[in-house]
C-alpha cells in the first residue's frame, strides 16, 4: 500500500514538474559560427517578402533561422534558412517535407 | 465565511478559467500570435483532462480522502474546462491556419488527424456533461463518458507528433497510465472500492 501511495505521489509531482513549457525540436541544425557573423532576421524577412513569402514569425532554432509563413506558392510552412548565407535549407508542413537541401 | 465562498462550485469554475483569461489578455495585447496560443491552450486542455481522469484511480488506491472527495465533486468542472480549452485550441488553430486549403493539406499528418479525432470524441462527452443527459442516458452515460480513454490516447499521439518530441507528453501521460493501470491490475483486495 505504501508503495502505491509513493507511486501516486510521484505521479502528482511529475504533473507539477511538467509545467515547464515544451518546445519544438529543431529538424535542421546549422553550424554557422558566431552570431556576430550572422545576417539579421530582418534581412531574412525582407529578402523573403521580396520573393513573395509571407513571414508570420521567425526565430533561431538549431543555430538556423526558422520561419513560419507562407511560400510564394501559397503553402503554409515552417522553413529553415542559413543565418549567414540566408540560403533555404528546409521547407515543410506538418507531416510532410517539401524541400530539404542535400547535406541537411 | 471565506471557506464557504471558496467551496462554492462557481468559484472553482472561475478558478479554472484563470489560465484562459491570462492567455486572452496576452493575445489581445498583440504581443503573441495565434500560433503561440496553440501550445498553452492544448497543454491546459490535456492537463485538466488528466486531472479529471486520475481522480477515480486515486480514490481506489488511496481510499476515501477529503481532498479527493472535494475534487471528485468538481470533476465535471474539470472535464468541461478541459473541453473548453480544447475548443480554444481549435479556434486558435483555425485562426492561425487561416484557410481551408492549408488545413486540408496537413490533415492526414499523424499529429493533426489525431487532434481532430480527439475533438470528435470530446464533443459527445462534453455535451452530455450535465444532469439532464446523465438522467436520460442512465447506465449508458457512464459508457459514453468512457470515450475519454480513447480520446486520451489520441491526445497523447497528437502531442508527441506535433512536437516531434516525447518528453513533455510523456511527463503528463505516464502518471495517468500508471494510475489507470494500477487500478485495473492490482488485486481488488488492496484497492478501495472505486467510484
Amino acid at each position: 500500500m505504501r508503495m502505491i501511495s509513493t507511486l501516486a505521489l510521484a505521479a502528482a509531482s511529475a504533473i507539477a514538474l511538467a509545467s515547464v513549457p515544451a518546445s519544438a525540436t529543431g529538424v535542421i541544425k546549422c553550424k554557422a559560427g558566431p552570431v556576430s557573423g550572422w545576417k539579421t532576421q530582418d534581412e531574412l524577412t525582407k529578402k523573403l517578402t521580396k520573393e513573395g513569402w509571407t513571414v508570420r514569425k521567425s526565430k533561431v532554432d538549431g543555430g538556423c533561422y526558422e520561419v513560419y509563413g507562407t511560400t510564394p506558392e501559397g503553402d503554409r510552412v515552417e522553413a529553415y534558412f542559413h543565418p549567414v548565407t540566408l540560403e533555404k535549407l528546409y521547407v515543410g508542413r506538418r507531416g510532410e517535407v517539401l524541400f530539404r537541401k542535400q547535406g541537411y | 465565511m471565506l471557506r464557504i465562498i471558496l467551496n462554492k462550485k462557481l468559484v472553482f469554475w472561475l478558478f479554472l478559467s484563470i489560465p484562459a483569461l491570462l492567455m486572452m489578455v496576452r493575445f489581445n495585447s498583440g504581443d503573441v500570435l495565434a500560433m503561440d496560443m496553440l501550445h498553452p491552450t492544448g497543454e491546459w486542455s490535456a492537463r485538466l483532462m488528466i486531472v479529471a481522469m486520475i481522480l477515480s484511480p486515486l480514490v481506489s488506491i488511496l481510499g476515501p480522502k477529503r481532498w479527493l472527495n472535494w475534487l471528485v465533486q468538481r470533476r465535471r468542472a474539470l472535464g468541461v474546462a478541459s473541453f473548453a480549452y480544447a475548443v480554444l485550441h481549435l479556434i486558435f488553430y483555425l485562426i492561425d491556419m487561416g484557410n481551408l486549403d492549408d488545413i486540408l493539406a496537413e490533415f492526414w499528418a499523424l499529429g493533426i488527424w489525431t487532434g481532430w479525432a480527439a475533438m470528435l470524441l470530446f464533443l459527445p462527452i462534453a455535451m452530455t456533461s450535465n444532469d439532464a443527459w446523465q438522467r436520460r442516458l442512465k447506465a449508458g452515460w457512464k459508457r459514453l463518458q468512457r470515450l475519454v480513454y480513447p480520446a486520451a490516447i489520441l491526445v497523447l499521439v497528437h502531442w508527441i507528433f506535433i512536437h516531434n518530441n516525447l518528453g513533455p507528453a510523456l511527463v503528463h501521460f505516464i502518471p495517468l497510465a500508471l494510475l489507470v493501470a494500477a487500478r485495473f491490475f492490482l488485486s481488488s483486495k488492496i484497492l478501495h472500492k472505486g467510484i
